[in-house]
């Protein structure tokens, strides 16, 4: 068993045919966590001792004639702002660092009763902010490919935790493309939900008119087993949406690309795309068109002003969802302080990191009496425009082309003293959370350094069904080897 | 020359809903419990939770709209309203605020022999805070969320109220409607209705208005009254000697042991509240049709009521106000008027009698059909009415029959003629001064007849019937 | 769109974080140069476009019925201070 390889597939056909045990796979990516981990620091915790018991009871069960379900003693890594009951949750910030919630949130819910087998909680940026991981108050996350470079974010653990070989899935979030943005740079299939396709119920709060939960996972057909596994109506999640879920991809997504129109957005492969993002894309553009697509350029200029409506609209619900943090019935706080008013602030201005304060500010400065009308309420004015504007292109496209990231995975700490360069990154993932459709990146390619390079697909409101199609041919069609080396960290 | 002012006031009325569970979660609502024992992940914000929103909210809410003329906004929506304050876990509160679910409405008021319509500006829905329990001399305050979550909505009037009168006429009056419509129980004490003041002074005839001062934490209509009083002269203070600038935009809290406002700590960042619309609750969408059900579901309200048992039982209006003012009354007096067909008699007992003992009762401690036989029992001259007196004591403990009581406590007033004939008789005859001076023209002398019959009867004698025997005697 | 140290005070106070000199300044430039990039919201043509279309398909609504959670046992499992079941704080003056 060459646990690195394995997918949700392969350990459940595995499992079916009494290859081997659950507890086996568990144990296999476990030591291969405790080897190299250190030296990429996908995981911020480990559930062992849950992990094994959970693996062991599924072997019981399968002994005793169950059937197992796909995604039955198949471990996975979550990532650490969606709850886990009995599991410290700190969404990597020292604000709740001892943080244990009372709950699962829903989704967690959902793939316990399957049988997952949760392995730990993934790293990701302080709150779900940032596009590098580096905004972890813990550690940072080394792209698995090139452990110099940035994993991506906020996503950063999940993703380089599936690149590394330590889960065949994982699950994040996606606010702005902190799902697809670390898909692309650690060479995964990363899927963002449409909104409200996924229960958000205990999923820590960012951008809540934004985030959604979704996979990552090394082949389009584990993406879809996985998103299956985890979508549908919520009734704990107001947002959630009942009776548009598709499901079923795993047999829609072999349908191949006949006659499927591709739009292909000039704006965003204009200048600042790094030109092998831009050659490798297009090449893959490219192989969809031989497999059958239509393919064909328009116009949407959404990305720049897309960007700065994003970085309002989340930045003034982030400020918002994050007031609750002041140490009083839960989370950090201060040692020092004389009354209530100094409790709060010291504990917020000591264990927030400098991201997340950022973001609380430029939030509650965006909503403040006077500021309102002139960035808030824009923002959600736009926002209203991007809607339209994409639904006009699903009247004539089936799918939005792009690369995720106009950038190649850059070195750490290359952006860190320049906020607005970090922004930027997000520059063609935002407007999809803005919209609330679907989109999935997949690999497109290596630069010639080596380095994985993600296209994304946009789609209409719960139209996955067109997302995984053209995925899937594409994937089967580029056959790329998506295993990097490790070097053990002794 | 000096300038005469008038009082403009406005209300801000938050109202506790009677619903089981709270508002977003389901966690019950009940009041006096151990502190935190209803609560749970959603009601005390932590994190990942979501807010999910209770259908009887929506239809209470609307009938407060139907019952007070509202109009519906048949789309609304909740938005966020963000503070810090150790009562509200999540640091915003949700609640209403550009679309709420009701606009307009009135209230008619009568206070002080004058009738005035008190415009509504809006009704909207939002969730309560926790309570802080402040404790004398310890370095410590302590957080109760049982409150937190709890439904309510927010009453707002336009400045149409002239004074504490008024004021109060229209917290009743509300009161009323609210209670009858089964929304809330409104009870002040217990918080489940707050009223906040607004109040400013203008000159009478200026057409604007001048700088308000808000009033909070008054826990009873009285306090209210005297909050609302104190602080009109206190402005009217300030402004007749020409120190109008001194009032200023402030909250101030009525202290009811030192019976003064005073000014709160200033909050004024705490007025930046950032509203903006509440992500995690899609839009609240009722139709017309959902308006009218609940509509059909309002029971007669305190002015239809007023109206009809003005018409049916032939009483005064201040009467009938003080008959519907608690629901239970009106209830008991109806069904009372039903078992004894004597509503003139049974008002007056409930007004006098069962009203004054209610200021130390939670229940009224007889039922309509003990009070309707004692009516009866004065009606028909069994017993006289300062006796009747004697006997609803009783009835306050016991559950028995009047027409029992009466017989235990040997009150039966005699009635006969034939069984007076001889006591007053007796009295003439032991009383021949008086008898003399009454022929002689003396009318006291009837009075002083009348208490010694009276008294050989030993207060049974039937007043009418003993007056009846002597005029007859005595005429003879 | 230039943003003052005072601006950033008052931010501050607002979202109850607390900022050296030094950082209130460096926050104040940074917040200036973001807000002038996002300026180009400003350019775009925003006319008749609504701003609640409320697209949404209705609420979602609960049930009136009391179910207490049920593990209410870790419910104050975080929390740093308590009082018997309440939770403690600083003292606050009203």
């Amino acid at each position: 068993m060459d646990i690195a390889k394995m997918t949700i597939k392969a350990i459940h056909t595995g499992l079916e045919n009494k290859d081997f045990k659950a507890e086996e796979v568990t144990r296999a990516y476990l030591a291969r966590i405790k080897a190299f981990d250190q030296g990429i620091g996908a995981f911020l915790s480990l559930d062992e001792a849950g992990a094994i018991a959970m693996s062991r009871g599924i072997d019981e069960k399968i002994q005793g004639g169950e059937a197992p379900g796909l995604l039955t003693g198949v471990p996975l890594a979550v990532k650490d702002n969606l709850c886990t009951r009995g599991l410290k949750t700190t969404c990597a910030s020292r604000m709740l660092e001892d943080f244990v919630p009372p709950y699962d949130a829903t989704v967690v819910g959902r793939l316990r009763e399957r049988g997952a087998v949760i392995l730990g909680k993934a790293n990701m940026d302080e709150f779900a902010m940032g596009s590098s991981n580096e905004n972890s108050a813990f550690y940072p996350v080394k792209n698995p490919w090139d452990m110099t470079r940035v994993s991506g974010g906020s996503s950063g653990g999940p993703a380089a935790a599936v690149a590394a070989g330590f889960a065949p899935y994982a699950l994040g979030s996606d606010t702005g493309g902190s799902i697809r943005m670390p898909a692309s740079f650690c060479g995964l299939v990363g899927v963002k939900p449409t909104y409200g396709a996924v229960s958000r119920y205990g999923l820590i709060a960012f951008g809540s008119s934004l985030d959604q939960v979704g996979p990552f996972a090394r082949t389009v057909e584990d993406a879809a087993i996985a998103l299956e596994g985890i979508e549908g109506f919520d009734p704990k999640d107001a947002t959630s949406v009942e009776g548009r879920v598709r499901g079923g991809y795993t047999a829609s997504m072999l349908s191949g690309v006949k006659g499927i129109r591709i739009g292909v957005p000039r704006e965003f492969f204009a200048q600042g795309v790094d030109p092998e993002v831009k050659k490798t894309v297009l090449r893959a553009v490219k192989r969809l068109e031989a497999l059958g697509a239509e393919v064909e350029e328009f116009s949407l200029p959404i990305t720049e002003s897309g960007l700065s409506a994003y970085y309002m609209i989340s930045s003034a619900e982030a400020s918002s969802n994050l007031g609750r943090y002041d140490g009083v019935r839960f989370g950090y706080r201060t040692r020092d302080y004389d009354g209530f008013e100094e409790m709060v602030v010291k504990s917020r201005t000591e264990a927030f990191g400098q991201e997340v304060k950022r973001r609380i500010m430029l939030g509650t400065y965006v909503l403040s009496s006077g500021y309102y009308d002139a960035y808030y309420k824009k923002a959600m004015l736009f926002r209203q425009k991007v809607r339209r504007l994409f639904k006009e292109a699903f009247e004539v496209y089936d799918a939005v082309v792009s690369p995720t990231v106009p950038v190649l995975p850059f070195k750490l700490g290359e952006k860190t003293q320049d906020p607005l360069a970090m922004y930027l990154a997000d520059l063609f993932t935002v407007n999809v959370n803005i919209a609330g459709i679907p989109a999935i990146s997949l690999p497109a390619g290596f630069s010639e350094g080596g380095l994985p390079v993600g296209i994304q697909f946009m789609g209409d409101h719960f139209e996955e069904t067109k997302l995984f199609r053209i995925a899937y041919a594409l994937e089967q069609d580029l056959g790329l080897n998506l295993v990097p080396e490790l070097k053990e960290v002794k | 020359m000096m300038a005469t002012y008038e009082t403009v006031i406005g209300l801000e009325i938050h109202v506790e809903l009677n619903t089981r569970s709270k508002i977003f979660c389901s966690c019950a609502t009940a009041f006096g419990e151990a502190p935190n024992v209803n609560t749970c992940p959603v009601c005390l914000g932590l994190p990942g939770v979501m807010p999910v929103l209770n259908q009887e909210v929506v239809n209470l809410a609307v009938k407060a709209g139907n019952a007070l003329g509202c109009e519906i906004n048949l789309i609304n929506k909740m938005d966020r309203k963000n503070y810090f304050y150790p009562d509200l876990p999540k640091a915003y509160q949700i609640s209403q605020f550009d679309l709420p679910v009701c606009t307009g409405g009135f209230v008619d008021v009568l206070a002080e022999g004058k009738k005035t319509r008190v415009n509504l500006t809006r009704i909207h829905i939002e969730e309560d805070a926790g309570k802080l329990i402040h404790l004398e001399d310890e370095a410590y305050t302590l957080v109760d969320y049982n409150r937190g979550g709890v439904p309510l909505i927010e009453i707002v009037t336009e400045p149409d109220i002239r004074s504490a009168a008024e004021a109060v006429a229209f917290l009743k009056k509300l009161r009323a409607i609210l209670v009858y419509s089964g929304i809330s129980d409104c009870r002040m004490e217990q918080g489940s209705m707050r009223a906040d003041v607004n109040i400013s002074l203008r000159e009478v005839g200026f057409q604007g208005l001048n700088t308000k001062v808000e009033i909070k934490n008054m826990n009873s209509m009285k306090e209210v009254f005297k909050a609302v009083k104190k602080e009109e002269s206190r402005q009217l203070q300030l402004y007749t000697y020409g120190e109008g600038h001194k009032v200023v935009q402030e909250t101030r809290r009525w202290d009811q042991a030192k019976g003064r406002t005073l000014s709160m700590r200033s909050k004024e960042d705490a007025h930046d509240y950032r509203y903006f619309p509440e992500p995690d609750l899609p839009p609240v969408k009722i139709d017309g049709e959902w308006v009218e059900s609940i509509r059909a579901t309002l029971p007669e309200l305190p002015d239809e009521k007023k109206q009809r048992m003005m018409t049916t039982y032939g009483l005064k209006e201040a009467e009938v106000d003080i008959l519907i003012e608690e629901k239970e009354i009106a209830e008991f007096f109806e069904a009372t008027v039903v078992e004894s067909g004597e509503a003139r008699e049974s008002a007056n007992w409930i007004i006098t009698e069962v009203l004054r003992v209610m200021k130390h009762e939670a229940r009224i401690p007889l039922s309509p059909r003990q009070l309707a036989d004692l009516v009866l029992e004065v009606r028909k001259g069994t017993i006289s009415r300062t006796a009747a007196k004697e006997v609803f004591e009783v009835l306050l403990t016991r559950e028995d029959e009047t027409a029992a009581i009466i017989e235990e406590m040997g009150l039966k007033q005699i009635s006969s003629a034939d069984a007076l004939e001889g006591i007053i008789q007796g009295v003439l005859e032991e009383n021949p001064q008086a008898v003399a001076d009454y022929r002689a023209g003396r009318t006291q002398s009837f009075g002083f007849l009348m208490g010694r019959c009276m008294k050989a009867s030993k207060g049974k004698g039937n007043p009418g019937i003993v007056k009846q025997v002597l005029e007859d005697k005595l005429g003879s | 769109m230039k943003v003052t140290k005072e601006e950033v005070a008052y931010i501050a106070r607002l979202a109850h974080l607390s900022f050296t000199e030094e950082e209130a300044l460096k926050m104040a430039g940074e917040f200036s140069d973001i807000l002038a990039h996002f300026d180009n919201l400003s350019q775009e043509d925003l006319e008749g476009i609504d701003l609640y279309p409320f697209e949404e398909e209705g609420m979602r609504l609960r049930e009136d019925q009391v179910i207490p959670f049920e593990h209410f046992e870790e419910l104050y499992r975080n929390t740093r201070s308590m009082a018997g079941t309440a939770v403690k704080i600083p003292r606050v003056v009203d």
